[in-house]
């Protein structure tokens, strides 16, 4: 491949390399200058955490190709320091506690700071607006907002730096202003994460994945692969020396695909090669000969009599049903005045933290395994990989890199064992970064479930019998989906004093993208369906929806669903508190509709308008415009 | 991925056909590359392979723009980032300003550029539609023989569907010209699931112009993108209004004659409701742009679902 010869400014110093041409700016500066405070989360433009500035003006250095760059002068988040000290925005950042994962933030803190150049008294609107290209998943941006308003009003002398701070604390923790310990190395950009990560002698190693949902694999060929100059090691499920298999609660899914794949992107085989570019051409050879079998794309399919059996050890499908019983429900459903039913349905959800999956392994010299990965459950992790290695335990080494963004989605051994494999069998450091679209097509969703819901009720409100019904896809692989389970049938009904209760929460492997952990672990879902439906019960009963609750509420000596004796109850103080600040406006929801004056009072959100523009065009600074 | 041997900046046109010439087939012409680069990833283009890049961003006679007439004449490298902020353009096309402000984000505006959101011929495009109504006519070249050939096709000739154009092999898009507005009022309108970076759900360009004593439409034009597979004029809703006194039955029936105009492949009922409300608003913003407000026309224009 031909080379390139560019020339730049990085960060104040001259920069001249000899590269290959379709490099990236975003690659010229992670993988050949090693400044790797500029993250990829997309690749694609859509994320802003490889954002710099490219003579003075912010790009997004994934959308350049290098000799675009040619002769420029680049800052990146690598430069904001001031003589070795933070600079007063990431100060700022520290102060409010804007960084939390830190993946974001070199690209959000580049962001704030062109908003800050461009307009020094830039406003909480036109600062939004500058951000606009930069996504967080883990504040919801207000901190981002208050540091940088915070910011620019130290540098303008309307605040003291001493602001900037931190507020010693006597006494307890809580209630207190203090520090994360790692948010200076977060807004310098300096904390490795595991894709940053880099070691002599490293091979990159890629996945063939399966594009059937569910197929025998009659013939796996990897001979065309390995024969190629530059790879290292191709491995399979051939590979695996001890007992394959782990999951957070089952061992159910084989480190690469064993017989048959259950999904589209089940991992197959994987090559580890002397750069990216050749392990991708090693993938195209490797031999793959499919028999595709039925696939179960839909819940109620999968637990029809006569069904495809998706793992051959359960033959219903069912990956876990968990059962709740209390009382007499047939006999509170005949006695209540009214018995409404409704189905709801939720859909399976991306974390999509801005860290794609990344994970960086190694021999040491006495010939312990090592694996630095954002994994979220590393002394599980370990045990799982011993077996599947036959190693011994002290021999397996996990090190939980830092985590840019998890949200249970890093809590499945997804390719910490494919990692292993290679690294055995090259006896190299082994890296392996995910792309975007691939962490979307390999890692565990959020649960979609299906809830068909009954609720009695007699006519002053009281709920007189509950039966829930919930069908969950847990996709191919069992993941978390027990403990999903569990949580999604103990909250299934809501705080809400009920005698009269049958409650089935049920897990399905289907041919669909597994179900593991996510944010809430099954809660989020039933709460939904029990809120929308407490709604639903309201307007049947033309009863103001808050109303319906407090009568219905636990109380102090209540048993839970699960039998549990509640000793105290905060559950109406904080339901009253939280309508006081919400401007609450009480009545029948079905008289309101278009009318509600409650959503738009002093302090409130306005409600969400088509089209309307945030700003007045004329507040945009115009820059440098010619 | 998108990978290549070669990379060229030409810095003049004709070094740009030569080496479009010199590569045979196997070449990408680029300018901003903000399309480009996400495109070529999977699930979409996948690892694309080219012998040679031909970046044109830097041949400056198309960066550049005048007024000729009562026309100004743009080159394709303009960015959006240069519509939203340079004051001339400001002054005589400000529809551009007002969509630029909704236009992916600050980074991507500085390095995406007119021509290439033209030839990437999204249907969602937010430059297309104020382009559409401002009559934009491109002007496309290419070089046979060592002689360039030039020729110019209307903006709404050149689109044929999506990512489809008139575009030759070998030919370049290196002018568009559009009429100025000066005189004209205009408004943009655009919703999508999020504010910045986001393809528009639907959006639309509006220009009007007023008589002398200002009780009547001189001319109206509306232009719709997002809900097709190529924007457009709206003739007909545009021809109800021209010369007509302005009165809300009629920007009610100029705005039910849009709605037809749907053909989406998902959510069309969605799409009616806005499109009916944004013809409404945008002629009424354009109005109220011309600092002409109506106030018993504002009244009646309040967000309506009951459409047609």
């Amino acid at each position: 491949m031909a080379s390139f010869d560019i020339q730049m400014t990085v960060n104040g110093r001259p920069v001249k390399q000899s590269v290959s041409p379709h490099l990236r700016l975003l690659d010229f500066l992670r993988e050949e200058l090693h400044w790797t405070g500029s993250k990829e989360g997309c690749g694609a433009g859509e994320c802003g955490s490889c954002s710099v500035f490219v003579d003075g003006v912010l790009m997004k250095s994934c959308l350049m190709p290098v000799a675009k760059a040619q002769h420029s002068e680049i800052e990146t988040i690598e430069g904001l320091e001031e003589q070795g000290k933070l600079n007063v925005l990431q100060q700022a950042f520290q102060k409010t506690g804007a960084s939390q994962c830190g993946y974001c933030i070199p690209g959000m803190m580049m962001a704030a700071t062109a908003a800050l150049r461009a307009n020094p008294y830039a406003g909480r609107e036109e600062i939004k607006e500058r951000l606009g290209g930069n996504i967080c998943r883990c504040t919801g941006y207000q901190k981002m907002f208050e540091a940088t308003e915070l910011a620019r009003d130290v540098m303008n002398g309307k605040l003291t730096i001493e602001l900037l701070k931190e507020e010693k604390e006597e006494g307890p923790f809580i209630g207190s202003n203090s520090f994360r310990i790692d948010t200076s190395s977060k807004v310098t950009g300096a904390l490795k994460y595991a894709g940053d990560m880099v070691m002599p002698q490293m091979l990159h190693m890629q996945v063939l994945r399966s594009p059937y949902p569910h197929a025998e694999i009659l013939e796996l060929d990897t001979s065309e692969a390995e024969a190629m100059a530059g790879v290292e090691a191709v491995v399979t499920h051939r590979d695996v020396q001890g007992i394959d298999g782990f999951g957070v609660f089952t061992d159910d899914q084989p480190v690469l695909a064993r017989g048959k794949v259950r999904y589209v992107g089940d991992a197959i085989a994987a090559v580890a090669a002397e750069d990216v570019l050749t392990a991708k051409e090693a993938l195209k050879k490797i031999k793959v000969r499919y028999r595709e079998l039925v696939a179960i794309t839909k819940t109620e399919d999968a637990i029809k009599t006569g069904a495809v059996i998706i793992h051959d050890d359960v033959p219903d499908n069912i990956v876990m049903h968990i059962p709740i019983r209390k009382g007499n429900v047939d006999k509170g459903m005949a006695e209540a005045d009214f018995v409404i039913e409704e189905t709801y349905y939720t859909q399976p959800v991306e974390h999509a933290y801005l860290e794609p999956e990344a994970g960086l392994a190694y021999l040491d010299a006495d010939g312990t395994l090592v694996i630095q990965s954002p994994s979220q459950n590393i002394t599980h992790h370990r045990q799982k990989l011993a077996k599947i290695l036959d190693m011994p335990v002290n021999r397996v080494r996990m090190i939980m890199s830092p985590v840019g963004g998890g949200f249970g989605g890093k809590e499945d051994m997804h390719y910490q064992g494919i990692l292993a494999l290679a690294v055995l069998k090259s006896r190299r450091p082994v890296r392996y970064v995910f792309t975007r679209e691939e962490s979307i097509i390999a890692s565990a969703k959020r649960h979609p479930f299906s809830i068909k819901y009954q609720l009695g009720l007699n006519r002053e409100g009281l709920i007189q019998a509950s039966k829930i019904h919930m069908l969950a896809d847990a996709g191919a692989y069992n993941c978390s989906t027990e403990g999903v389970m569990r949580k999604a049938a103990i909250l299934a009904a809501g705080p809400y004093a009920i005698e009269n209760l049958m409650v089935d929460a049920i897990g399905v492997y289907t041919n669909n993208t597994p179900s593991g952990a996510m944010r809430s672990f099954g809660a989020m879902q039933s709460q939904f369906a029990t809120e929308c439906h407490l709604d639903l019960c309201a307007e049947k009963l033309e009863m103001d929806p808050v109303e319906l609750r407090r009568k219905n509420f636990f109380k102090e000596g209540d048993e839970t669903h699960t039998r549990q004796e509640l000793g105290s109850v905060s559950m109406l103080e904080v339901f009253n508190s939280a309508l006081d600040l919400a401007d609450w406006e009480t009545g029948i929801s079905n008289s309101r509709g278009a009318t509600r004056s409650d959503l738009a009072q002093s302090g409130n959100r306005p409600p969400c308008t088509l089209g309307a523009r945030q700003f007045p065009l004329e507040t945009i600074p115009t820059g440098q415009a010619a | 991925m998108l990978y290549y041997d070669q990379y060229h900046v030409p810095e003049t046109l004709d070094e740009a056909f030569d080496l479009i010439h010199t590569n045979g087939g196997n070449y990408k012409v680029l300018a901003g590359a903000t399309d480009l680069l996400p495109w070529a990833r999977e699930g979409r283009g996948g690892d694309v392979n080219y012998e040679s890049v031909i970046d044109i961003s830097k041949i400056n006679d198309l960066s550049k723009w005048q007024l000729q007439g009562n026309r100004i004449n743009l080159g394709a490298n303009v960015t959006i980032s240069q519509l939203l902020n340079n004051p001339f353009l400001r002054k005589h096309i400000p529809v551009m300003a007002k969509s630029a402000v909704w236009f992916a984000d600050d980074q991507i505006r500085e390095q995406a550029t007119l021509g290439g959101n033209l030839v990437n011929a999204s249907p969602a495009a937010d430059a297309t539609p104020p382009m559409l109504a401002m009559n934009a006519e491109l002007t496309l070249e290419r070089k046979q023989k060592g002689k360039i050939i030039q020729r110019k096709l209307p903006l709404d000739e050149f689109l044929t569907g999506p990512g489809k154009t008139r575009l030759e092999a070998g030919e370049l898009v290196t002018r568009v010209e559009c009429d100025s507005m000066l005189g004209y009022g205009s408004a943009f309108e655009k919703v999508g699931h999020r504010r910045s970076l986001v393809l528009s759900t639907v959006c639309l360009a509006a220009l009007v112009s007023l008589s002398d004593d200002g009780q009547e439409f001189e001319d109206v034009r509306l232009a719709l993108g997002g809900v097709g597979p190529v924007p457009i004029r709206l003739k007909e809703s545009e021809a109800c209004l021209i010369s007509q006194p302005i009165d809300s039955d009629l920007i009610d029936k100029s705005a039910v004659l849009a709605v037809k105009h749907v053909q989406s492949r998902t959510r069309q009922e969605y799409r009616r409701e806005v499109v009916y409300n944004f013809v409404k608003r945008g002629i009424l913003g354009a109005c109220k742009d011309l600092n002409t407000t109506f106030a018993d026309i504002d009244t009646d224009m309040k967000h309506r679902g009951n459409y047609g």
